[in-house]
Order: C-alpha cells, then structure tokens, then sequence
C-alpha cells in the first residue's frame, strides 16, 4: 500500500491518535506511589491529632480517597491513584489542622475563664476587705 | 510539493479539531469559584498572614495550579480536583491560623494570669502591711494612754501626799502651839488662859509674856483662817462688880487689840467680859482669887462657831 495513495483524512486521524495519546499518556507509578504514601502518612497524623474525634467529616473524606487511590493503585490507574492521593492527603491536612484548632481554642478559651475567675476572686476579696 | 501543502493542511485540521474539543471546556467550575472566593477571604484574615504564612503559600501555589488548569481548557474533571485540593488547602491555613492565634492567646493569658497573681499577692501584702501598721499604730496609743493615765495618778497621788503631809504638818504645828500655850479642850473648842500675871496689876496692860502668849495664839490663828476666837475676861470678887466687870471686859479688849494688831482680821475676834461670874476657884484665899483673875480666849473647832458659855454655876 502505498502511502500516498491514503486518504487525507485518515493521516489526520493517525496524527490526532498519536497526538491525543501523547496528551494522554499515564504519569510515571513511582510518583503516584509516593503520592499515596505521603497521603497515608497524613492521615496517621490526622488520627493523632484527635481528628476521629474533633474532625470526622474531613478524615472519613480523607480515609475515602485513600481507599479509592489505592483501588486505582491496583488497577495501575496512576494518574486516579495520583490525583485521589493529592486530594486525601489535602484532607487529612485540613483535619489534623482542624482537630489542632479546636483543642487550642479549647485551651484558650478555658485559661481565659481561668484567668476571669482568679479576676472576681480577687474583686471579691479587695470588697470585702473594704 | 503539494503532499507537503497537504501534509500542512491536514496537521491544522488536526489542531482546530483539538481546540474544538476544548473549546467546550468553561474557563471555570463552582468548585473552582468556591476555592477563589476562599482564597480572597483568607488573604483578607491578617491572622493568617502572621500566623499561617507556609500553609498559605501552598494554598495559593495549588489555586494557582487549578487556574493555570482552568486557563489551558484542561478537564472539567481536572480542574475541579485541583480546585478541591486549592480549597481544602486555603481551609487548613484557616485553621492553622486559628490553632496558633489561640495558641497565642493561651500563651497571653498565661502571662495575664501569672501578672494578676502577683498583683494579687502584692494587694494581700500591702493589706497585711497596713493592718499591721494600723494595730501597731493602735497599741502604741493605748500604751501611750495609759502611761498618761499612769502620770496622771501618780501627779495626783503625789499632790495628795504633799496635801496630806501639808496638813499634818500644820496639824502639828498647831498641836506644838496649843500644848506650849496649855490650851485645854473643852466642849466649846480649845481655851487658853492668860493669868493674872500677864497682866500688870489692876490693869489691862498685857505683860511682855502675855503678849508672848497672844502672839502664838495669833500665829495659830493666821494658820487656821477657819477659826475664830471668843475672848472672854474675868476678875475675882475683891471690890465691886462694876468695877470688876469693866476690868475684865478692858482685859478682854486688850487682848483682842494684840491679836488684831498682829494681823488677825477684827471680825473673827469677839470679846466679852464677865466681872466676877465663873469663878474656876474659890475667892477665899490670894492663890485661889489669882486665878480668876484671867482672860480666857477659847479658839473655835475648824469651820464652827463658839457656842455660848453655859449657865453660871
């Protein structure tokens, strides 16, 4: 067959073929298996942090993902595992930072009672002395 | 040549399929939107300046990706997941923000409660100090009260020793007086005789020792401004009463003339003559008649008054 004998438009096709291929082609495994590695690390943090406890919506979100990523994983989709490893680990952040937030506030809020209670004793007291 | 111009031509139809297949692509997603407007309100927290600078920055690098994203038409699915990820990093600058300005105000009120303690010890100090002061300023006055109360006892127990010592001493001076001049006690107060030696003879001419005599009387009477004095003469009953009356009153007189010559105010002294009347011995013999011959000044008890002689006997 000769090649100049083909139809314009099948050689148009063929190049568009190679082009959307090219465009499309899979990301390396070893980052996507990074990725999820790094997700799951974020996670373990999240759970130490007391996230089970103070941010559920954001770690089961988180726990998700990482669940879906490492489906895609198994089926060497590593662009889904990549991109659902980044979005889980982007959860896990959030949850941990929330689950700190809240503790911290905690805290804060029970010092400055802490410290307004020490402020009437001490007004009780100076009263009653006069 | 002309494979080549087809060549060209078929590679620009190739391209203007590709943009036609992403030409459908919005510019935008809502989570894309959602992730901006998330974006603005964090850069507008100042805490999140101070407080979440690192978290921020990958916010705003993962924003930057899902619009680059948006900007070269890639997925819809694309760019909302990098836009999921923008927006759930923005958050966690949110909340780190929020974690460490509490941290902040935890570290803050610790100092604040740390500074009202010690005003509070400073203030229950300063209160101990004060009533300390108060209770030792207290019990100085009442010690020093009652070293005035002390004082005040002891100047008045000493003046009423000095009283007391003042007038046992003019109680024996008076006593000396009395007992020197033989003065006897008797109902009506003290008397003292001065006898007809201390006359001269038939006269009332006191003798130099009379007049002795009614000077210490005197003195006893300067010294006792409470008393008076009652001067009563009497004669024996050789010649006749008239004669005898006039005598003793004129002796009377001049005694009262000494004692008023020596200072003794006029109306403390009374006089009285009594002639012949109270004899203190019979007239039957010259000793016996000598000593009605005399002139008796009975000195009042302190403050009273002489009661009068009482009948003749």
């Amino acid at each position: 067959m000769d090649m100049n004998s083909l139809h314009p438009l099948v050689r148009v096709g063929a190049a568009c073929a190679v082009l959307a291929l090219a465009a499309c082609a899979s990301p390396e495994k070893t980052p996507a298996v990074a990725a999820v590695a790094v997700s799951h690390n974020a996670v373990d943090n999240a759970v130490s942090a007391g996230a089970p406890a103070l941010a559920p919506a954001e770690l089961s979100s988180a726990r998700e993902k990482m669940m879906r990523a490492n489906q895609a994983l198994a089926a060497k989709d590593y662009k889904t595992a990549r991109a659902l490893a980044i979005e889980a680990q982007a959860d896990a952040k959030l949850a941990q930072s929330k689950a700190d937030s809240a503790k911290s506030t905690e805290a804060a809020n029970q010092i400055d009672a802490d410290v307004q209670a020490l402020r009437d004793q001490i007004d009780r007291a100076n009263s009653d002395q006069r | 040549m002309i494979i080549r111009f087809h060549f060209l031509k078929s590679l620009a139809f190739a391209g203007a399929l590709l943009l036609a297949a992403c030409s459908t692509v919005p510019t935008s997603t809502p989570t894309l939107d959602e992730a901006r407007a998330d974006f603005v309100a964090a850069n507008n927290n100042p805490q999140i300046a101070t407080y979440a600078s690192l978290e921020f920055k990958q916010a705003s690098d993962a924003l930057d990706a899902a619009n680059r994203a948006a900007a070269q038409h890639e997925s819809l699915d694309a760019i909302d997941r990098l836009a999921y990820v923008a927006k759930q990093r923005i958050a966690t600058a949110q909340e780190v923000a929020r974690a460490k300005s509490a941290q902040a105000e935890v570290a803050n009120a610790a100092r604040e409660r740390d500074k009202v303690q010690a005003e509070a010890r400073a203030a229950e100090s300063d209160r101990a100090r004060r009533d300390a002061e108060a209770q030792a300023a207290a019990a100085q006055t009442q010690a020093a009260n009652a070293q005035a109360q002390a004082q005040d006892a002891q100047m008045q127990a000493q003046a009423a020793q000095q009283q007391a010592a003042m007038l046992a001493e003019r109680s024996a001076r008076l006593e000396a007086l009395l007992v020197e001049l033989h003065a006897q006690k008797t109902e009506r107060g003290m008397v003292v005789t001065i006898g007809d030696v201390l006359f001269a003879t038939d006269r009332a001419d006191l003798t130099p020792g009379g007049m002795a005599n009614v000077r210490k009387l005197a003195e006893v009477m300067m010294q006792n401004p409470d008393r008076t004095v009652s001067v009563e003469g009497f004669t024996d009953s050789t010649g006749s009463s008239a004669h005898n009356l006039q005598l003793s009153e004129r002796r009377a007189a001049a005694v009262a003339q000494a004692l008023t010559s020596m200072g003794v105010p006029r109306e403390r002294v009374a006089t009285r003559g009594y002639g012949e009347a109270y004899p203190v011995a019979s007239n039957d013999t010259g000793a016996n008649r000598q000593l009605n011959r005399r002139v008796e000044i009975v000195l009042s008890n302190a403050g009273q008054t002489i009661p009068p002689r009482a009948a003749q006997r």
